[in-house]
């Protein structure tokens, strides 16, 4: 298998996780925006690990990851305290 | 036109072969949009509630007829409205607004049975249903039914008496409908009493629980709690008769009806959902052009990024503002 393939594997659990662990904490707003912003955070580490394993991680690539982890975020905070 | 279309969602050499709306510029940007889109919505909604608001619409009497529904349905005899009870769910309400707290009992220590017995109401058994941010009075109901905890409650044949108040305030400085819902059994003088019709509209009810609460600190979102312990204990108080302050009470909070002409969830949750959705567009475009062209360039994954957004946007439509606890 592929080292593309298994990180496409892990990001994937990574990502069930985060919906299934967000579903469970329905009736609490603040659980699911720390459950949103983990996943997040966690996203943005994969993408880190994963262009570090590739050889091609450069500033602009760990940037880009930190802005679309910030804009998940806000969307969240759009859709959570609005 | 289409050079500008081109530019923004295509990669080109105009934009180094990546959609100029996947630039690192671009999306700062839209981290920014979104963050005074989001203070925007709720300067707007303090300075003109009636333009930009949560839209609401729940009253007793479409509480009672919903409760009474889900009983008969079961074979099980309908519950008596009751003025007493809807007093102490208008305190319960109260107290949570004035001490700022979202649960069963209060920091306090005081239980649900505090407020019923306050009230004056003579229990045998009695029970507690929290709700907070539902729109509708049906969306109450079907939430309470399908939490089993909750559904307990409604469905719990030993119970003869309900009562009910729907109050609008500032709970951590979040706009709150809250309806409290109690239940009991064991009789009072006024266990007859037909239900409160009086549509009365949240502006009073906000006005009053808003000044107590500002001089308290804050509290939080828009949801739905119950209480499931019904407490068995017989209390052998004599019957109190309401005093007029508590049937006042027990009417102002009869019902929350808002009708802002910008509903403020519809809104947020149209344009976070389209803008996802062209994203993730714009990725997916993005991805097959570089893919094609066989351009080498440095940047993250696209289909990373994909599918980390559809994860958010998956994420984003389990979200509902009422919530059960």
């Amino acid at each position: 298998m592929k080292l593309s393939h298994v990180n496409y594997i892990v990001l994937l659990i990574i990502l069930v996780t985060g919906i299934w662990t967000f579903w469970g904490a329905q009736n609490d707003k603040t659980m699911q925006l720390y459950i949103g912003v983990a996943t997040a955070i966690t996203y943005v580490i994969w993408g880190m690990l994963y262009h570090s394993l590739e050889g091609d991680l450069h500033p602009k690539v760990v940037i880009e990851y930190c802005l679309v982890g910030m804009i998940a975020i806000v969307l969240l905070l759009t859709i959570l305290w609005t | 036109m289409e050079h500008f279309l081109r530019h923004f969602f295509v990669p080109h050499r105009s934009n180094n072969h990546r959609a100029k709306a996947l630039h690192l510029d671009s999306m700062l940007c839209y981290v920014l949009l979104f963050a005074i889109f989001n203070f925007g919505v709720r300067i707007v909604h303090r300075e003109f509630p009636n333009v930009l608001g949560y839209a609401t619409d729940i009253r007793v009497d479409q509480l009672l007829s919903g409760t009474n529904a889900q009983r008969q349905s079961l074979g099980l005899s309908p519950l008596t409205y009751n003025v007493t009870l809807s007093q102490a769910a208008a305190l319960k309400a109260q107290d949570m607004f004035q001490n700022n707290y979202w649960a069963h009992n209060s920091p306090q220590g005081k239980t649900p049975w505090t407020f019923i017995q306050a009230a004056g109401y003579t229990y045998t058994v009695a029970g507690e249903n929290l709700a907070k941010n539902f729109s509708t009075s049906q969306g109450v109901i079907d939430a309470w039914m399908a939490s089993p905890t909750h559904r307990d409650n409604i469905v719990k044949p030993s119970y003869q008496d309900i009562g009910f108040a729907i109050v609008n305030g500032v709970l951590n400085g979040e706009e709150t409908t809250l309806v409290v819902q109690m239940f009991g059994a064991g009789g009072s003088k006024l266990a007859d009493e037909k239900p409160v019709q009086t549509v009365v509209t949240e502006k009073a009810a906000v006005v009053e629980v808003n000044q107590e609460q500002s001089q308290l600190g804050e509290q939080t979102s828009k949801d739905v709690e119950e209480q499931v312990v019904p407490p068995t204990e017989i209390v052998p108080v004599a019957q109190a008769e309401p005093t007029p302050i508590l049937n006042v009470l027990s009417t102002m909070f009869s019902s929350v009806i808002q009708t802002p002409k910008i509903n403020i969830p519809t809104v947020t949750r149209d344009v976070a959902f389209l803008f996802m959705g062209l994203l993730i567009g714009i990725l997916v475009i993005d991805g097959i052009v570089v893919s094609r062209k066989k351009i080498v360039r440095v940047t993250g994954h696209n289909l990373g990024h994909i599918l980390f957004f559809t994860a958010f946007f998956i994420a984003l439509t389990i979200v509902r503002r009422g919530v059960l606890l």
